[in-house]
């Protein structure tokens, strides 16, 4: 049975939470600093229950930050596939810009957000910006890349058939390089959503759960800082599993470009 | 054959793999000695068995059923009275030729000096002198073969275990291989147990061919080779002994895949 | 006998080849820079919102000479950086070996070390300031946890693809335990090892900008220069410090890296080995 796998880490992981609560209430460790999982529950439990109006407090800092990420990485999705495909499509461009991307790829989206708290201020356009741009980055390699692999003969083939230059970019050059644009778009999701999370950190006015962390942080509410990563960790996890490997079933996985 | 000349002793030995109906019985009840300074060859169909027999002798793993004797010591882990050539020459790829050759030496204790000597004493009787600074990633198939003997030979053990070491050679490096096999033998006198698919190799390099039955594997025969040596591939007696064994191989070959003769 | 086969000698001489090269990456920049001085120029972005890249490179000079601002940010940044890095490098090579080697351990680690990596280091930033301080030590840790799991993943991947039949060679020839480590495990898994530790320097160099800019009490380092530049409006600052930790990530990957897999990969030809 495959469940047989997770034994031992629960097992572990159980009995480490047991030993934090024990610690906790034993005095060995401060439990202002290191608020035990009880306390974490709890101040999750109440960041939910407390009404404002209507809504739980919790759901509205995640909501506001999930609304961001999708925001953000669908533009950084857009703009990076129609840039991939001009890169992929045409070597002078691809050349010319392969350099920038790999020297400004790697700057992190949190060192950007000053300058962008001095263009656009503080709150959403800042944090949709900087997320934005580093989904583009990796969406728009991988695209480039997939779309150079794109197999010779069947874009032959298309020519032969009559599809026009402009025509075989999307009818035939997009699906096929649809393994790597999948592996991009993964990718760049992936970075969008660690991205908003950090820039939240410096640029957030009031809502999201990189601000909620951050502020409990401020008034050393460790419970709500260990609950605000746990609930990073959940989120991640199930916007991988669930939304990530179902796009990717429904739709590459469909037309036979990866092996299940 | 004496019992104080047999260097190797396999006793009852079966080896099994895997669990329930996923079973694999590679071994079932082999019996067989080699003598000491001997060349025995171990050749059958695909499967049989033979290189499960040497990772035996060797120590990479151990019998289900039965023991394995060395001098009189049961076989337990791998060790230096046991060298050890493998097919893909697993050469160190971050050690010269030098280093490669030398590093059985260092682990039982020789000094670097001596080391470095007898290695260069190896190099030279494989005949790679002047290439014993080259990392083995520059060298051809062959040359990376004779790397991997001269490696398993420098510190002395007893006995030399090769697992299909010419099989990844194209056919002319095979054949300058197996020669350079029987005179580097011949300097080394070393017991060596030798696998292989191809009848022709064993009858030119063997004194006695034990052929082994399809799985599960056991001995089927064995035939023994007095022809002197240096041996041709066209002569009389070579090809009679040829046909003994390959009439004894036909049989399992039918069982199994494919056998070059 | 065999010929000893040879990797065949480059026409041209190899630093005019790598003079190519090299122009060739820094010729779309110039292109860029040039595009972008002359619509500041013309007037069509405001100065102040968008200095041009002839007031970034002036303002970096400035920065680099007199007082020399520049480097103490970035020797500030360094250090820090390196120790953080050196810490990753110890952990995570022991701790991927260890689990490498022991399966238990392995299982009982290895679903919460996916879970934790899904967390980006910058939020563990803020448990550090509640629990180290808002000082250097909370940057170290930032950097440490950065390259800490890069390396102990890869270190882990690498050991167990190391070619099984040079491990049995070396115990054949009486090799066991350390040194069966040291000797072959080691240097079989450099390629991914190597990889570890390209990854967990970006990782790292990125946890420290982030997290220079969220300690309050540290006043110098790249990151800092950037985020105090937000109080005296200083976007001209803001785009100095953004070049540097462009150029420092990448000659950080390109130069360290690419040098330890010269002395090491490359020359033992292992380069493709996975």
């Amino acid at each position: 049975m495959r469940a047989r796998r997770f034994v031992l880490p629960i097992l572990f992981v159980a009995s480490f939470l047991g030993l934090w609560e024990l610690a906790a209430h034993l005095g060995w460790i401060n439990a202002s600093l290191f608020a035990p999982p009880s306390s974490i529950a709890r101040d999750l439990v109440r960041l939910h229950t407390r009404k404002l109006p209507e809504r739980s407090l919790l759901l509205t800092h995640i909501g506001a930050s999930l609304q961001r990420v999708f925001l953000a990485a669908s533009l950084g999705t857009v703009a990076g596939v129609m840039m991939g495909i001009l890169m992929g499509a045409s070597r002078l461009v691809y050349r010319f810009f392969d350099p920038i991307i790999t020297l400004l790829m790697p700057i992190p989206g949190i060192a950007q957000a000053p300058l962008f708290i001095i263009w656009l201020g503080f709150g959403d356009p800042t944090i949709v910006t900087v997320g934005a741009i580093a989904a583009f980055f990796p969406i728009a390699f991988n695209t480039a890349a997939g779309v150079r692999s794109a197999d010779p003969q069947i874009v032959r083939a298309a020519h032969i058939m009559g599809v026009s230059r402009a025509g075989s970019l999307v009818r035939v050059y997009l699906p096929a390089a649809g393994g790597h644009i999948m592996a991009g778009v993964k990718l760049g999701w992936a970075r969008c959503w660690r991205t908003v999370i950090a820039v939240e950190f410096v640029a957030a006015a009031s809502w999201g759960l990189g601000y909620m962390i951050w502020d409990a942080s401020e008034y050393i509410r460790s419970g709500i800082v260990y609950g605000g990563i746990l609930m990073m960790m959940l989120i991640y996890f199930v916007l991988e599993r669930v939304l990530f490997d179902g796009i990717e079933r429904l739709t590459v996985r469909r037309w036979g470009m990866i092996r299940s | 054959m004496k019992m104080n000349d047999q260097v190797i002793r396999i006793e009852g030995v079966s080896k099994t793999f895997g669990k329930g109906d996923r079973e694999v019985v590679a071994l079932n009840e082999v019996d067989l000695a080699f003598r000491d300074g001997e060349f025995a060859v171990l050749i059958g169909p695909s499967g049989c068995g033979k290189s499960t027999l040497l990772y035996l002798m060797a120590g990479f793993e151990s019998p289900t059923t039965g023991q394995i004797l060395l001098d009189g010591n049961e076989i337990r882990r791998p060790g230096p009275d046991r060298g050890f050539v493998f097919q893909d020459y697993a050469l160190f790829p971050w050690k010269t030729v030098l280093g490669n050759v030398m590093f059985g030496l260092r682990r039982t204790g020789a000094s670097h000096a001596d080391a470095k000597r007898i290695a260069m004493d190896h190099i030279r009787m494989v005949h790679l002198q002047g290439f014993e600074h080259a990392y083995p990633h520059t060298l051809s198939g062959g040359m990376k073969q004779r790397v991997g003997i001269a490696r398993a030979l420098a510190y002395d053990p007893k006995v030399l275990l090769m697992d299909e070491p010419f099989g990844a050679l194209d056919a002319q490096t095979r054949k300058l291989m197996q020669q350079e096999m029987v005179s580097i033998w011949e300097a080394a006198r070393k017991t060596v147990v030798f696998v292989t698919h191809s009848v022709i190799e064993a009858v030119y390099l063997a004194d006695r061919i034990v052929v082994m039955t399809a799985r599960p594997g056991s001995v089927k025969g064995i035939v023994d080779v007095d022809v002197p040596r240096p041996r041709k591939y066209t002569e009389e007696h070579y090809l009679h002994i040829r046909e003994a064994v390959l009439s004894l191989l036909e049989e399992e070959v039918a069982k199994s895949a494919e056998v070059q003769a | 006998m065999n010929g000893q086969t040879q990797a065949p000698s480059t026409k041209h001489a190899p630093w005019k080849d790598r003079l190519i090269h090299a122009g060739q990456f820094v010729l779309p920049f110039l292109v860029i820079a040039a595009v972008w001085e002359l619509i500041v120029r013309v007037g069509w972005v405001s100065a102040t919102a968008l200095p041009p890249p002839s007031a970034i490179l002036q303002r970096a000079w400035e920065l680099c000479t007199g007082e020399g601002l520049l480097w103490h940010h970035l020797g500030q940044s360094m250090v820090r950086l390196s120790i953080g890095y050196a810490l990753a490098m110890g952990a995570g090579l022991v701790f991927g070996t260890i689990l490498a080697m022991n399966r238990v351990l392995r299982e009982m680690f290895s679903p919460v070390l996916s879970l934790l990596i899904s967390v980006p280091t910058i939020a563990w930033v803020p448990v550090f300031l509640i629990t180290l301080g808002l000082g250097d030590r909370t940057v170290i840790a930032a950097v440490f946890l950065g390259g800490f799991f890069a390396i102990a993943y890869n270190t882990i991947r690498g050991i167990e693809m190391v070619d099984v039949n040079r491990i049995r060679a070396a115990q054949t020839m009486g090799a066991r335990g350390i040194r069966l480590f040291s000797a072959v495990l080691l240097p079989g898994s450099s390629v991914s090892v190597l990889t570890g530790l390209r990854l967990g320097i970006g990782y790292s160099w990125r946890a420290l900008v982030g997290g220079e800019m969220l300690s309050a009490m540290v006043r110098w380092g790249i990151g800092k220069m950037i985020y105090q530049a937000r109080f005296w409006n200083d976007v001209t600052v803001m785009f100095v410090g953004l070049m540097v930790i462009g150029l420092t990530g990448f000659l950080l990957d390109r130069l360290l890296i690419r040098w330890l897999e010269r002395a090491t990969i490359e020359r033992w030809g292992m380069v493709t080995e996975r």
